[in-house]
């Protein structure tokens, strides 16, 4: 048994190196993203700030990732991956507010998913 | 003991207020401050009495129309629309105070199932909510139930509903979202269903929709009033026609009978507007409070949402998915009257939704071969479940009209053919 959990030990350090190792290069990313973002014209920021949102999920940076994608869509409407992240994302959000019993934030979260919902809506009424 | 006669048969019988008064107690529950639990349960009243008066609308435009169609094609043209059952229930059945309370005993009965069984699903769309509560009230009103039973039984079949159906549907909403951790909460999921199983057979191998370019320019048809007006102008007008002029001239006095049937459509299309409107500011209240108080007893629960958040997985799918069921829903009025049931005319609200979510499904599945045959026999599907309930709505006095939304549909079916006829023998 003992040797079953030191098997273990090594296998949780292994992955949590790993898992430093994937952050620091997505913090690389996202550094490289950012100034990118800050020399871009303003029809250029799309994709950028698409990047950034799906860099900051896999960080789990949920707050920063919303952010980026919300610009995004500010931006432009077309369907794709950042409504998709954002749905994901608000859903995230809301399940933590519903744990932490912060009733605000839980409503803040339904509306915000509402609200991406009409534009969905509209958008493929655009689209059609 | 006159104080509380008035209560219950002067102000608990008028249902804005017993509407209103629920709303109240879910805003008190959310601990709202209470000037916002005051305006919101004002709001709510408005929105029920906003909705009698868009129903009123609607049914003095389609009394004209069932009159026109007898003359001219000698039978039934029905209109597919739950927002009128609702508005006929609510307002002539003297159903409202039961919808009601229904509408409330699905949101506890959903909560509950969620906590206790291991179907996880919240049910956030609240008007599918409202349109469930009307059709298991009035068929568990048809099958003989009443009071309190009316609405434990209505709740009980809706919230079963409420959870079962997003769990039917999630095997493939998470395929196609890759994700298990959204749900879907539209009550056409039975429709979806039978699409998928049916492309899933014919589309084997077959290409995905998202690959095709679809020509921009159908996006009229998918606005909501836009789209109902495209069905009812023309058809209010040709009828008028066949109905002849000597005819159409009775019903619409000084003014020129073809105009009046083209001015009849539009007001059906008002009704709706003026409907949904007071549908939207009704649940505007109700809802945020209730699923809120939800989501806290249900904290891992999956939010079950309404079909648009599928849309952005596939894009053309909704598009083909929509076309494809609308050429199914025009087949099946031609051909249903054969089999002696009623002409139902294409809904083209349901088709774009149902009909769009349906074209993900069967993507997901059955690829373009799929969506093109799969959505045809959707269409065809959701045009004979509500034609079959078309004689019960007769007998309970609805005015040409038939329930939409399959889910829905099968609800009343299940009380029409099973709960009654158990009702019957204890009767």
């Amino acid at each position: 048994m003992l040797f079953f959990k030191r098997k273990r030990k090594e296998k949780d350090a292994k992955s949590e190196m790993q898992q430093e190792v994937k952050k620091e290069h997505l913090s690389e990313q996202i550094e490289e993203y950012l100034s990118k973002l800050e020399n871009a014209e303003k029809e250029d920021e799309i994709p950028i700030l698409n990047m950034l949102g799906s860099l900051y999920f896999e960080m789990e940076d949920y707050d920063h990732a919303i952010t980026y994608y919300e610009k995004s869509i500010d931006q432009n409407k077309a369907l794709g991956k950042a409504f998709t992240d954002l749905v994901k994302l608000y859903n995230m959000k809301r399940k933590e507010a519903s744990k932490a019993g912060d009733r605000e934030a839980v409503q803040v979260y339904l509306q915000k998913s509402d609200d991406l919902m009409k534009l969905t809506k509209d958008t493929i009424r655009g689209n059609m | 003991m006159a104080v509380i006669d008035f209560i219950i048969n002067s102000i608990l019988t008028q249902a804005s207020i017993t509407i209103a008064l629920i709303a109240f107690a879910g805003l008190l529950l959310q601990r709202k401050p209470f000037g916002e639990v005051m305006s919101g349960s004002f709001k709510t009243m408005l929105g029920f009495l906003v909705l009698s008066a868009g129903s009123s609308i609607i049914v003095g435009s389609l009394l004209y129309f069932g009159d026109i169609f007898s003359e001219g094609f000698g039978m039934e043209g029905i209109v597919p629309s739950i927002e009128a059952i609702n508005g006929q229930a609510m307002n002539d059945l003297g159903l409202a105070n039961q919808i009601a309370l229904t509408f409330l005993a699905i949101f506890i009965f959903n909560i509950l199932l969620a906590r206790l069984t291991r179907w996880k699903y919240i049910f956030l769309t609240g008007q599918a909510l409202l349109w469930m509560a009307t059709m298991t009230t009035v068929f568990g009103s048809a099958a003989g139930l009443s009071g309190i039973g009316l609405i434990l039984a209505g709740g009980l079949v809706g919230g079963i509903f409420a959870v079962a159906m997003p769990a039917i549907a999630q095997p493939i909403v998470k395929k196609i979202t890759g994700t298990d951790d959204i749900a879907l909460g539209h009550f056409c999921t039975i429709g979806y269903m039978f699409a998928a199983g049916i492309a899933k057979m014919t589309g084997k191998n077959s290409d995905s929709t998202e690959n095709i370019k679809f020509p921009k320019g159908l996006g009229f048809l998918s606005d909501t009033y836009l789209s109902v007006a495209i069905v009812m102008v023309p058809l209010y007008v040709v009828t008028s026609i066949f109905a002849g002029a000597e005819f159409g001239t009775e019903l619409s006095g000084d003014v020129n009978y073809i105009v009046y049937a083209f001015l009849q459509a539009v007001q059906f299309v008002v009704g709706v507007y003026v409907l949904l409107s007071g549908v939207r500011l009704l649940l505007a209240e109700i809802v945020p409070a209730f699923r809120g108080i939800a989501l806290k007893v249900v904290p891992d629960a999956k939010p079950a949402l309404d079909c648009p958040v599928l849309f952005p997985y596939a894009p053309n799918a909704v598009t083909a998915g929509f076309i494809t069921t609308t050429i199914g829903t025009v087949i099946a009025m031609f051909v249903l009257p054969w089999f002696g049931l009623a002409m139902i005319l294409p809904g083209m609200l349901t088709n774009f939704f149902a009909g769009g979510t349906a074209g993900i499904f069967m993507n997901a599945v059955g690829g373009k071969r799929g969506v093109l045959i799969g959505g045809i026999a959707h269409g065809f599907f959701i045009t004979l479940l509500p034609a079959l309930l078309v004689p019960h709505f007769n007998s309970l006095g609805f005015v040409n009209t038939t329930a939409t939304d399959v889910d829905t549909v099968t609800a009343g079916l299940l009380f029409e053919w099973l709960i009654h006829p158990i009702m019957n023998l204890f009767a």
